[in-house]
Order: C-alpha cells, then structure tokens, then sequence
C-alpha cells in the first residue's frame, strides 16, 4: 500500500476530531458571541441601574451643595469592581464630586453638556452619562467610567474553559474514533489484505474474515463471493488453458505425420500422459462388417489390451455393444461401466476401468473411427473433459483425413510424375523414331539391290558351291534382320504394335540361328583381347515351339548375348538353355523357357530395377540403353515373361518364358511362297537411287520382261506419257515413293490420270510405317517395302497380269511380311 | 485613574480642600448675601425633598408660598431664585412678614436671626401647621425649627429636626435627610 497515502485509520480519526473540533468551535464561538453581547448588554444596563440609582441618591447633595455627601453616595460604585472611576458635576456642567475620593479632576472631564442618559463603549471602556434629576429639575450629572476586565476576565476563562472543553471533546472523540474506526478499518484492511494476497500469490482460495457491521459484513461476502467466483472460473480457465495447450501439443505432434497408426499412438500417448486418462484405444470401423476394430492403443495402454480382448485387429460390433449412437455421430460417454450389459463395457468395468468415452471421428461427414478413453474412477470425465475429447476428436479426425489426402496426394504425384517420365520417354522415341525413319530409308535403298541380287544369285546359280549357296544364305538371312531392324525402329515411338505377325517357330533352331550371327562378337572379338568365352548350349530334346515374330526374337537373344558378352570381361562362360515346360492341370498352359546365363560382373538391386528402361545403360558412350528395353518390347507384345536374376559378381541369367506353341490360338500363317514369275510384261521403273534402279531392272530383265528406268519422277511421268500416247503403253509402274521434285504420288496420280487401268506398285524405303498406317496413297495399287523381295514383286506383278484386284487380305499379308 | 493610593489620595485631597477654602474666602470677602443667595436656593431646594400635604393649599392652583419673618437678608436673591418656578404645576409666591404678627400662612417660612426673641412663639405658633420652618441659629426654646443652616467649614450644611417636622404633619424625604444632620427620634412616625 502507498505508504504516503493517509491511512484510512487515520483518516477516520481525522474525520472525527475535525468534526467534534468544528462542533465545539461553533458551539463555543457562538457562546462566546452570545456571551459577549449579552455581557455588554447587561454590563451597559447595569451601570444605567447604578447610575440611575446613584444619581437618584446624589440629588440632595447636589441640591444642597454638599460635595462630602456626593461622595459619600458615590462611594456606593465600590460595589461594582469594574467602575474605575465617577463623577458628578452640576447643574451648570462643573465637576462637583469623584470617586474613588481624592481622584484628580484632570481624569474626569471637566464640563458636560446637559443631555440624555448614554451609556456607550469607548475603546475598551464603558462609559455613562446619567443626569441627575428631582422632581423633572436637573440637578446634574452623573459621569461613570467602567472597565471591561470583568469581561476580559470572564473571556479568559471562557477561553480557558473552551480550550479545556475542546481538548476534553477532542480526546473523547479520539477514543471514540479510534474504536469506531476499529470496527470499520479492520474489516476494510483485512479485505485489502486478502486482495493483496490474491494478488501476489494468485491464490483465490483465501478468504476475508466475516466483518462484524452489517454493511462491511455485505462488503466482505459479496468479496468472499467474488473470489469464489474467480477461483472457479480460473480454475475452469485453466483447465480449458490445459485442454487448449494438449490439443495443440497433439494437433502439433500429429499435423504432419501420415500414418494413420502412428497419429492415434501420438494422440492417446499425449492423452495418457497429460489429460490423463487410464487406457485409450482407437478404433477404426470395418465397413463391410458394420464393426469397430481395435486399430492402437497409447504406450501405457498397451498391458491392459489382452484383458479388454482389444487386441490389434479385435473386432468389435457395433450393435451389440451400444455404439450405434457413436456411429451416428455421438460421444458416448458412460459414467458407470458396472451398470451396464454391454460385452465391452463389462470388460472395462472387470479391468477396473469405470468411467468410459468414446468420440466418434468423422471425416467428411463418415464416420471411419472412434478413440475410445477410460479411466478407472467413476463419473472422471467431466463436460469440459468430454467438450475437450470432443474437439480432439474433430482435430484427428482431420489429421487422419489429411493424412489419407497426403497420401492419396503423394500418389497422384508419383503417378503424374511416372507419366511425364514415360511422356519425356516417347518423346523422345519419336524424335529418335522420326530419325530411325529416315535412316531406314536409306538403309533400305542401300541394301536393296543386295536382297535383290542375293535373291537371285541363290535362285537362279545352280552350280554355286555349298559354301557359297551357305554364305549368300547367310547374307540373305542377315539382310533380312537389318530391314527387320529397320522396320523395328518405328517402336520406339509406337506405343502398341498395330499387329504382330506371329508364326510357330523353334527356339532351338532360332537360338543356333543366333549363336551363328554373333559369333564374331562371343567368340573373335574376346579372342583378339586375350580372353576366352566359353559358349554351353543346353537346350531341350524336344523341339521348343512357340508362336513367335522369329526376327524380333532372334534381336532379342542377340541382344542379350552381346549383354551377356560385355559383362564378361574377363572371360566366363555364356550358357544358352532352352526348357519345355509341359502343361499341367494347375497352370494354363506349357511354357518354353530360354535363359541365357553369364559369369559376368552382375548387377545391383538399383541396376538389376531399371535395366529394362529404355536408354538406361551401364556401358557409357558404347551403350545406346535400348538393348534389354527392345528385349522387353518382344517379351510384351509375345504375351511372354521376363526375368532377372542377378548377383553382382556372381553373373546375370536373363529368363524368357514364352507361352507354347500348342496354346497360341492366334497365329497368322505364313502364306506360301509365290515361287512362279509371271509372263513378261512392259514395266516402267521410276527411282532415282541408281544402283537400286540399276538392280531393279537386272532383276526384273532376268525374269524376262521389258523394263524402262526412269531415274526421276518427271522423267517417269513423260516416258510413260510418250509411251502412252505413242500407243505402247507401259502394263505396270513400278516407282519409289520419295523422290527429289516430283514424288511417287504425283507420278501415281499422273498415271492414272493417262491410264486409270495402269496399276502402280509403289516402293518405300520409309520402312514399314507407311504401310502400317494403312496410308496407302490415291491412285496406287500396291506398296512394297524396301528393300524388296524378289518373291513379293514377283507375286504382284502375276496377279496385275492376271487381271485380278489384290484381296485385302492378300494385300495385308503381303504387306506385312517384310 | 484605576486605584489611587492612600497618599496619594490624601494630598489632592489636600489640594481640592484649600482650593474650596480659597473658593470660600473669596465668597465671603465679598459680601454676605453670597452666603444668603447659597440660602435662597436651599430654599427653592426643599420645596423638592418636602411632601407637603394637600390640605396645606386652599385650592388646586394655589401657589406655594416662602415665607420670609422678620428682616429680609436674602434681597432680590429669594426672589431672583424662585422666578418663573413652579412647584407641582403650583405658581412659587415669597412673602415678607415683618413680624409676628404679619405672619400668613405659608409653606416655608425663613425665620430670620433679628426676630430671635420671638422665635419661640413663632415655631409653637406653627408647629402644626404644615410649615417648613428655617433658621439659621440656635432657637434655644423647648421647640426647634425643622431645619436649621448649619456653617460648617465654610460650607452650609443643614440640620433636620425629624421630630418638628412629624408635627408639622410634612414628609422630609429620605433623599434631603442623607446630606443632613438629624435631630430627633427618626424612628418615630
């Protein structure tokens, strides 16, 4: 308190003592006043008494001249102590006789006027004239003289008297204050004192004394009162302070985890420790069951879970333990589990668990889970406690929706980003496609004329050696992988196959195949750098059929022996296998099975993942990264199976699991060879790649008919004009498609434009693709690819001579074998 | 001029005592009749301390008369005295009785030394007959004169015969009795 503040004890005092001091005052002053006027009063009409009665008695002595007896009378003043002094003077105004006797007569006047009796105050003296009359005469007059020490004197004691007055008054009310004050400051202090308490300690449960006056007694109850009402609401502000710091110490803890598990542990170990409470478990609703399923406990709760048959994965039903109104969205709460039937309550209540609630958690308006909360005493959770399980139930419920959200998110994410991975891939696959196209062309042209002399070397030289006919079947073999391969460049940016033409082959043979083409690479090449690969075959006996593309199967083990060749740099052994795998009555079908196993470096578990994708390598600039994915490819589109196994160090078998032959329901079968050449006919030849224009016309010379070589468009398109008009028209046109200036479409369409009957076969050296598209220009009648084989040129050429239109289906299957 | 000591008291009472002498001396050095004008006046004066009773007048206005017996010392004074005064709204009237014989009722009657030998007989004459007598000697006879002038100090003072004036049947007032001497049985009456 402030020290220089008036205390209030003191002020009360003051109050009291200026109070009587102000009362006596007045009462005193007023009797002082009173007593004043009312002395001077009497003092005046005194002295008129006296001198009336003196000047009554002095009227002989006057009359007869006799001064003694004047004075004598005048003695008769002695009475009156305050008369200093008295004179009578005569008819004529002269002083005549004093008092006291002998006086001087210079202390008197020496004449007065005749005149009424006055009697007035002069300066502190009273002073009186009475005439002296007998009879109506005037006889003389009479002087008094009175000092005013009689009332001086009597103003002392007053004085005195009032001093003593007030000092007793004062006294008396100091005591009296002093006990007045008691009874009203001690209260008053006291309540100031249990403030200043509440104040420095915050400690609402002090109370103030009862006062004992009515009115203080009021002032400290309803003070009492004001503090029991701020205890309890601190203490409701505290608690809900308490809820608010848990809940967001949870909302914190749980904001950004995304297990759903892990959030209900961190929610119910939060509410073990802090609310706290004896066992909490969540429970998560099984839909297809209608039944709550213990999902986690909090770490404390964990003993008690065998005992409340709350096991992870327990299964509770809904209906049979009262928790139907939990799933429509309401908190159980169950002050007694003793009171009740249900199976789960009974446990709880067997455990020592009494009081129970259960929040439902509700994420977009489902209900997915509830967090069930105990504790052991009965009737434990308060409405605040439940408000606050409520809300933090509101609050898991969102973190667990945000989690599934984040998750569901993270998903959409890996997904979007495994698309524009694949979307950047075919990218560029196309680009790459759009460049293999070009280089397909001209690879096709460049080896056309070996196809078309190779062809017909092996046709038509009966008396080549073994050696050479086995040689040129190797080169015809090898030229046909590279336009398969050509062919096969467009799948790079082609996501399906349009159509694969699939033809029962055997493996064993293809794989001979194989081994035979890459010789150079497995066997010469290791041995001019000092190693040595040791090639094992193990195929099976029986003959290892499938339906199977044999070319795209053939770059596929080509493939992968180079693969297996380059993980063997020190040498090893490549094993080549083939198994037939009978049908049995669990699996669908047999299956043929080829492996082809290294003693190389092997792979790791990152790279043995991604080995397959596209342009993914481990061999740097010699590697293109398209191997095993061109592997893959052929693996997809012949419904077949790949497999990795590999251990680095240890080697990498490469696994093929082809279906059989026997269950391949769609097969196209090879058409027969056309192997007769149709009567001469007059052709016209337009391209402008001489050597293929010049091997062309050999070919087709050999086979006996009248060809012309044109070796532009235009110059195509006037020959045949010429010719034409010149009534010698040409009955076929064979021309190329790209051409400088004047394309093959524009020769077609002028060919037809002369001679609609004319039919025009149009080659292409943009590969296969054209073809697939099923983009068969106007005006042109059949499309080979390059580089041509001599059999399907043959085939067209007898049908146009026969008259017939080519069937679609002839057409198709013409075209697709390239 | 509070309280004034013995001594000093008495020395101006000294002084204020030569100072009347002085007063005195001159009064009488010029002539006698000054101590006569002193007498008239009394005389006026007693008309004031004296109840006379009614009877003493004949009628509602009749005056009052001072009586003057034998030879007149007073001159013109008695009368300059009593000119234009009235006692009790009655006219004031002085008569001169040369002797005994002139002698009329009156209400004060001033016996004057030279009819001393009738002095007497003039008071037994008046004794009841509500008359103020005055003299200013000594009567000698069995009966005195009510008041009698008295030098004393120089100054005149007055005896009253209490008794003479009892059987004069006049009231001399308490007032006039104070500066006097009395005579007589005071008590009695």
């Amino acid at each position: 308190m402030d020290k220089r503040a008036t205390s209030l004890r003191g002020q009360l005092i003051r109050m009291v003592l200026l109070t009587s001091a102000a009362v006596v005052l007045l009462t005193v002053s007023s009797l002082f006043a009173y007593e004043l006027v009312t002395f001077r009063q009497t003092s005046r009409q005194q002295l008129g008494t006296l001198g009336k009665a003196i000047a009554a008695n002095s009227t002989a002595a006057l009359a007869f001249d006799n001064a003694d007896d004047a004075e004598t009378v005048l003695t008769a003043f002695e009475a009156d102590q305050q008369i200093v002094g008295a004179a009578l003077y005569d008819a004529t105004g002269a002083l005549f006789a004093v008092y006291p006797k002998g006086t001087p007569s210079t202390e008197f006047p020496a004449q007065v006027q005749a005149g009424p009796a006055t009697f007035r105050f002069e300066g502190s003296n009273l002073v009186g004239y009475q005439p002296v009359m007998e009879n109506g005469r005037r006889l003389g007059t009479l002087f008094v003289q009175s000092d005013l020490r009689e009332m001086s004197k009597r103003m002392r004691f007053y004085g005195g008297l009032v001093a003593l007055t007030i000092l007793g008054a004062g006294l008396l009310a100091y005591i009296i204050s002093r006990q007045l004050q008691h009874r009203i400051s001690s209260p008053i202090l006291e309540l100031a004192e249990t403030a200043a308490a509440v104040s420095e300690r915050r400690d609402y449960s002090v109370r103030a004394p009862p006062a004992s006056t009515f009115e203080l007694g009021q002032l400290t109850d309803a003070f009492n009162y004001m503090l029991q009402e701020i205890q309890s609401s601190e203490g409701r502000l505290r608690t809900q302070v308490d809820h608010l710091n848990l809940l967001q110490n949870i909302t914190r803890a749980i904001s950004d985890r995304q297990d759903l598990s892990r959030i209900f542990r961190i929610v119910l170990g939060s509410l073990e420790e802090n609310l706290p409470i004896d066992f909490g478990c969540a429970l998560r609703l099984d839909a297809a069951s209608e039944s709550l399923v213990s999902h986690a406990v909090g770490p404390a709760s964990e003993a008690h879970r065998a005992a409340l048959n709350l096991e992870e994965g327990a299964s509770l039903s809904t209906t049979s333990n009262g928790l139907a109104a939990c799933l429509a969205g309401k908190l159980i709460t169950e002050p007694d589990t003793r009171t009740l039937r249900y199976p789960l309550f009974q446990k709880l209540a067997e455990a020592g668990f009494h009081s129970v609630v259960i929040a439902p958690l509700f994420a977009e308006s489902t209900f997915f889970g509830a967090l069930l909360v105990a504790r052991r005493a009965t009737e434990a959770f308060t409405s605040t406690d439940c408000e606050f399980l409520k809300q933090l139930s509101e609050h898991v419920a969102l973190a667990a929706q945000q989690a599934q959200l984040h998750n569901a998110l993270q998903q959409a994410y890996d997904d979007l980003r495994q698309t524009q991975v694949a979307v950047m891939q075919q990218e560029r696959l196309r680009a790459l496609g759009q460049m293999a196209s070009g280089i397909a062309h001209d690879i096709n042209n460049a080896i056309s004329p070996v196809a078309l002399y190779t062809e017909s070397l092996l046709e038509r030289e009966e008396n080549l050696s073994p050696r050479a006919r086995q040689h040129l079947t190797t080169i015809q073999r090898a030229i046909e992988d590279v336009a398969g391969t050509v062919a096969r460049m467009r799948e790079f940016y082609r996501q399906r196959e349009q159509q694969l033409t699939l033809s029962r082959i055997d493996l064993n043979r293809t794989i001979q195949q194989v081994i035979e083409l890459t010789q150079v690479r497995w066997s010469d090449l290791p041995q001019q750098r000092g190693i040595t690969i040791d090639l094992q075959t193990e195929l099976s006996p029986e003959p290892a059929e499938v339906m199977a593309a044999e070319g795209e199967v053939r770059d596929a083990l080509t493939n992968l022996i180079f693969n297996a060749v380059d993980a063997m740099t020190e040498g090893g052994t490549l094993t080549l296998r083939t198994t037939v795998v009978p049908a049995d009555s669990s699996d669908e079908g047999g299956r043929v099975r080829i492996e082809v196993c290294d003693t190389g470096v092997g792979m790791d578990e990152a790279t043995r993942r991604r080995c397959i994708e596209p342009f993914f390598t481990t061999k740097g600039e010699r590697g293109s990264g398209l191997g095993l994915a061109m592997v893959y490819g052929m693996v997809q589109r012949h419904s077949a199976e790949l497999e990795v196994d590999s251990e680095p160090g240890k080697g990498t078998t490469f696994r093929l699991i082809f279906p059989s032959a026997a269950q391949s329901l769609s097969s196209t079968m090879h058409l027969p060879a056309a192997q007769f050449i149709s009567a001469p006919m007059r052709i016209l030849l337009v391209d402008d790649d001489p050597v293929l224009l010049r091997s062309l016309e050999d070919i087709l010379k050999t086979d006996g008919h009248e060809v012309t070589a044109t070796n532009s468009g235009q110059a195509g398109i006037d020959t045949f004009l010429a010719s034409n008009s010149a009534g010698k028209s040409f009955s076929v046109v064979i021309t190329d498609l790209g051409m400088p200036r004047v394309d093959g479409r524009r020769v077609a369409a002028a060919v037809k434009g002369a001679s609609p009957s004319t039919p025009v076969i149009m080659l292409t050296g943009w590969g296969q693709r054209l073809l697939a598209e099923n983009d068969i220009p106007p005006h042109v009648d059949r499309v080979l690819s390059k580089p041509p084989r001599l059999q399907d040129l043959r085939l067209a050429l007898t049908e146009f001579k026969r008259g017939e239109r080519p069937s679609g289906d002839a057409r198709s299957s013409a075209v697709v074998v390239a | 001029m509070a309280v004034l000591t013995a001594t000093t008291s008495s020395v101006w009472g000294l002084i204020r005592r030569l100072t009347l002498i002085l007063l005195a001396v001159s009064t009488l050095g010029a002539t006698a009749p000054q101590e006569y004008q002193v007498k008239a006046v009394f005389l006026f004066n007693f008309t004031h301390f004296v109840d006379w009773p009614a009877d003493s007048f004949e009628s509602a206005d009749s005056p009052f008369v001072i009586g003057v017996l034998g030879q007149d010392p007073f001159g013109s004074a008695l009368d300059d005295v009593v000119r234009g005064e009235r006692v009790n709204g009655r006219p004031l009237v002085v008569q001169r009785y040369e002797t005994l014989a002139d002698l009329k009722p009156c209400h004060i009657l001033f016996i004057d030394r030279s009819v001393r030998g009738d002095v007497t007989r003039t008071l037994d004459t008046l004794a009841s007959r509500h008359t103020l007598t005055v003299t200013d000697f000594e009567p000698g006879g069995a009966r005195n004169s009510i008041i009698r002038f008295l030098n004393e100090d120089k100054k005149i003072r007055l005896r009253i015969n209490v008794d003479s004036a009892r059987e004069a049947g006049l009231t001399i007032s308490s007032k006039l009795l104070r500066p006097s001497q009395v005579v007589g049985n005071r008590g009695a009456g």
